[in-house]
């Protein structure tokens, strides 16, 4: 059965810390290698507006006020609240003063790479707290070692961020459930923060209100018999706190607020649909696969990773039904009712899937707040696993050595995969399905946001004559392209051509439904032969093609 | 053995994953080795052979590093392999062109981690004409037929291609039969469309005039095999709403109708074959008619021989 909360010291704060921090700056170091993905420019541009207001604030508040100075910062990308574009914008003036990064384009995406390390920092502060240093450790170590979100906490973008805010909200509701008004108070702060994250925190309240009533269990029938029903008090502050500070730090729902807020909704709630390739077919309308999130996640998190969480989350599974046979507890009880917790913010995180009309478009991105979650049941596997290992190996053998090594064992296959992934992140494929080759052979997607210029812009520079050539950027977003411009990693002779037509050069990102645009450059240019393809293990991702004279 | 035996399943899954990683990141062949394989494909091939790949996500590769006097654009974006004598594949990781399963291997050679086979076409057709290689002047015109009138539509080179990028119509060659009077889509030129499977069809663009006429493109003094047989396609993101109109394709002999496909949205690269009976063997003109009764987005693409 589960133990109670142990206390955490600063000497594990200071490990967690260190462990977040090593992160972010393994991210750092690695991120020049990957191009701008589509919505990183659009993020970029709206946080250079929003940086524009904040040194407008700074000079003149009661001008930043006023609704036409707010309007005309805001309005850019408003269908996404403003945190994390906020903090763009923050790191982007910091660096415009300070010259903290390499380029620009970093300095943009430190303000979402911070949330990467405060993840790790997390599970390893958590799974310690709820189970074991062991736990922790290894909850940390999995979610930095998967590949997908290696890639993904290098953006200026939402979805590594939010993982980190929906674990973080979850584990302040978690901590106020051993009373207190602080940690209540904490809750209703950080889902207002994840509110202004993305709108993934729309799942945070009926997650923990499942929870709290789950937690309590028969004693929820006996308090509707006496006509008292008592709400945690971190739910109330969720109700109150939160919507304040969501208000508070989107400065454009500071006028006509009920209006933008339903825009806001609507556009998530009938968002377009964009192509998606599942198993050799390219889905863009209902019914989409309802094996897609599975097979996904079965195909892209490292399969050691996913034993131990089933290791751990079944070892749970079966200890409560154990204890529910054995009746009523004794001993120590766990009043935050832990791997429960776990257990719904993973599975909310999947359950718009178990719907054939919610769109996949966006890969294993959409559901990479589960991970989290996934992780610290994987951390609770190793810890069970360690434990079995242990009792069978002879006592002689130092117990820090056996640990050590079953370790590294289950760490090595998921960092190998992590660090050969990049920079091709979204082209990567676990053994299980035969890797890159064997995703292509069934037919799974390569790539998406044409963020594989990146892995190009070498070629380019070398090969565009200096006296000026025209590409075509493909899916590459305009404001993606100019980034790369800025950062100095596109040669200024390299020029962007919007139409393969009269254009010199032209990237191809391969993605099935986009098959089109290649012939179309194939008659413009008379060739089908690139004069390069930046692959990876053998499988071809992004086209380059050089007109031929004529 | 006991339960917490089982634990030690736990690392050595692990341990076998990154085996598993370090083999499968190194399964396929990379493209230097696909350009290795040049002089073992250039001694096989003979003239008039097709080159494949399998697995067919790699051809990119293969058709960088092997350029395009082995996969030029007529055979890259080929109707289907049947018109080929002989095929040369090159097979990686033990894939086999499904096109190709019925087809003896006549030999086979390995270069590194690519295999090298000539394949026979159990049944070589003699092709005796390829409209669309024929779409020139010399030997085809183009008219737009509204009722009585007839308008012909020039032969134009040197024009800008227009292209129009995703979701766009497939490419508007730089040479086309241009007809002045329609919408500018309204021209026959060749061009290569993607089908049902994101497969690239050469074709000859054939949009249909609005009003219910027909753009009628005639080939001259064609030597006739038995049959005609050929494709009609729209491109795949324009017709998988199945939104438009069917569009019908009149094919006639020598001013007799021998046959006519007709292309619903959601088709696809859809073939037909007409039989020629009494003018197979004998030299005509052939025209094929476009029409659709909402011309709207009815960027028709045909191909078509003779054999």
């Amino acid at each position: 059965m589960t133990a109670p909360r142990r206390s955490l010291g600063w000497r594990d704060h200071a490990f967690g810390l260190a462990l977040g921090v090593a992160y972010v700056a393994v991210l750092l170091r690695t991120v020049r290698g990957l191009g701008y993905a589509r919505d990183e420019g659009f993020y970029v541009r709206a946080a250079e507006s929003y940086a524009r207001w904040f040194e407008l604030l700074a000079r003149d508040r009661h001008a930043a006020m006023q609704r036409s100075a707010v309007d005309a910062a805001w309005a850019v990308n408003h269908e996404h609240p403003a945190l994390l574009k906020s903090l763009f914008a923050l790191s982007w003036l910091a660096h415009k003063k300070l010259h903290l990064f390499v380029d620009e384009g970093t300095s943009f995406r430190f303000g979402g790479m911070i949330f990467g390390g405060l993840t790790l920092w997390l599970l390893y502060a958590w799974g310690t707290q709820a189970r074991s240093r062991a736990a922790g450790l290894a909850a940390a170590l999995a979610y930095a070692t998967m590949p997908r979100v290696f890639y993904h906490a290098h953006l200026d973008c939402f979805d590594a961020p939010m993982a980190a805010m929906w674990a973080l909200t979850a584990y302040a509701y978690w901590r106020s459930r051993s009373g207190g008004l602080g940690w209540a108070l904490a809750t209703g702060v950080v889902f207002g923060l994840a509110l202004d994250t993305k709108h993934n925190a729309w799942f945070l309240p009926p997650a923990l209100v499942l929870h709290a009533l789950l937690a309590r269990g028969g004693g929820l029938r006996r308090d509707l018999q006496v006509g008292r029903v008592r709400v945690p008090l971190s739910l109330v502050a969720m109700a109150t706190v939160g919507p304040a500070v969501f208000f508070a730090l989107w400065p454009w729902l500071w006028f006509d607020t009920g209006a933008r807020l339903v825009g806001w909704a609507q556009f998530h709630l009938n968002h377009e649909y964009y192509n998606m390739v599942f198993l050799g077919v390219t889905y863009w309308k209902p019914p989409f696969p309802r094996a897609y999130a599975p097979f996904m996640t079965l195909a892209t998190v490292p399969t050691v990773t996913l034993v131990l969480f089933a290791v751990g989350a079944l070892g749970w599974a079966f200890a409560r039904v154990r204890a529910w046979r054995a009746g009523p507890a004794r001993g120590p009880r766990d009043l935050g009712h832990t791997e429960l917790l776990w257990a719904i913010g993973l599975f909310v995180q999947y359950a718009p899937w178990l719907s054939s009309s919610t769109p996949i478009f966006g890969g294993t991105k959409h559901w990479m707040g589960a991970y989290p979650f996934l992780c610290l049941f994987a951390g609770l596997g190793f810890e069970r696993a360690l434990a079995a290992i242990e009792s069978v190996v002879s006592a002689r053998v130092p117990r820090p050595l056996v640990g050590g090594l079953v370790g590294a064992s289950v760490l090595a296959a998921p960092l190998a995969e992590t660090a050969h992934a990049h920079p091709w992140g979204l082209s990567s494929y676990t053994p299980l399905v035969g890797g890159a080759p064997g995703a292509a052979s069934l037919g799974l997607n390569r790539q998406f946001w044409g963020f594989t210029t990146g892995a190009v812009a070498g070629w380019l520079n070398d090969h565009v004559p200096r006296s000026g050539g025209q590409v075509y950027v493909h899916d590459t977003a305009w404001d993606s392209w100019d980034v790369l411009r800025r950062d100095g990693r596109l040669a200024p002779w390299v020029q962007p051509a919007v139409s393969p037509a009269p254009s010199t050069f032209a990237l191809y990102h391969h993605e099935p439904h986009m098959e089109g645009v290649e012939y179309q450059i194939w008659v413009a240019y008379g060739t089908a032969s690139p004069a390069y393809v930046g692959s990876y293990d053998g499988v071809p991702i992004v086209y380059v093609y050089e007109k031929p004279p004529r | 053995m006991k339960l917490a035996h089982l634990a030690l399943l736990v690392p050595l899954l692990g341990l076998a994953e990154l085996a598993g990683h370090l083999y499968f990141s190194r399964r396929a062949p990379r493209p230097e080795e696909w350009g290795a394989t040049r002089a073992a494909v250039e001694a096989a091939r003979q003239p008039g052979d097709v080159v494949v790949v399998s697995p067919l996500w790699a051809e990119p590769l293969a058709r960088w590093q092997l350029g395009p006097t082995l996969f030029s654009l007529r055979e890259v974006a080929r109707p289907d392999v049947t018109r080929y004598p002989r095929a040369i594949e090159l097979s990686a990781l033990g894939a086999e062109d499904p096109e190709l399963a019925g087809w003896p291997v006549r030999r086979e050679t390995k270069v590194g981690r690519i295999v090298v086979r000539s394949r026979d076409n159990p049944a070589p057709p003699h092709v005796t004409y390829d409209f669309v290689d024929r779409l020139r002047p010399a030997s085809a015109a183009v008219t737009v037929a509204k009722g009585e009138a007839r308008t012909p539509c020039a032969w134009v080179e040197g024009l800008p291609v227009e292209t129009q990028g995703l979701f766009g119509a497939a490419a508007w060659p730089s040479a086309r039969f241009r007809c002045d009077g329609e919408g500018p889509y309204v021209f026959a030129g060749v061009t290569i469309i993607d089908d049902e499977r994101d497969r690239p069809r050469r074709c000859i663009w054939s949009h249909p005039p609005a009003g219910g006429g027909e753009l009628v493109t005639r080939f001259a003094s064609v030597p006739l095999g038995k049959v005609l047989r050929g494709h009609t396609g729209v491109g795949h993101l324009i017709e998988r709403d199945r939104a438009g109109a069917p569009i019908t394709l009149r094919v006639l002999v020598a001013g007799e109708e021998v046959g006519r496909a007709v292309h619903a949205d959601g088709d696809g690269w859809k073939p037909f074959e007409l039989a020629l009976a009494g003018h197979a063997g004998t030299t005509a003109d052939v025209e094929f008619r476009a029409s659709a009764p909402d011309a709207h987005s009815r960027h028709l693409c045909f191909e078509a021989d003779s054999r």
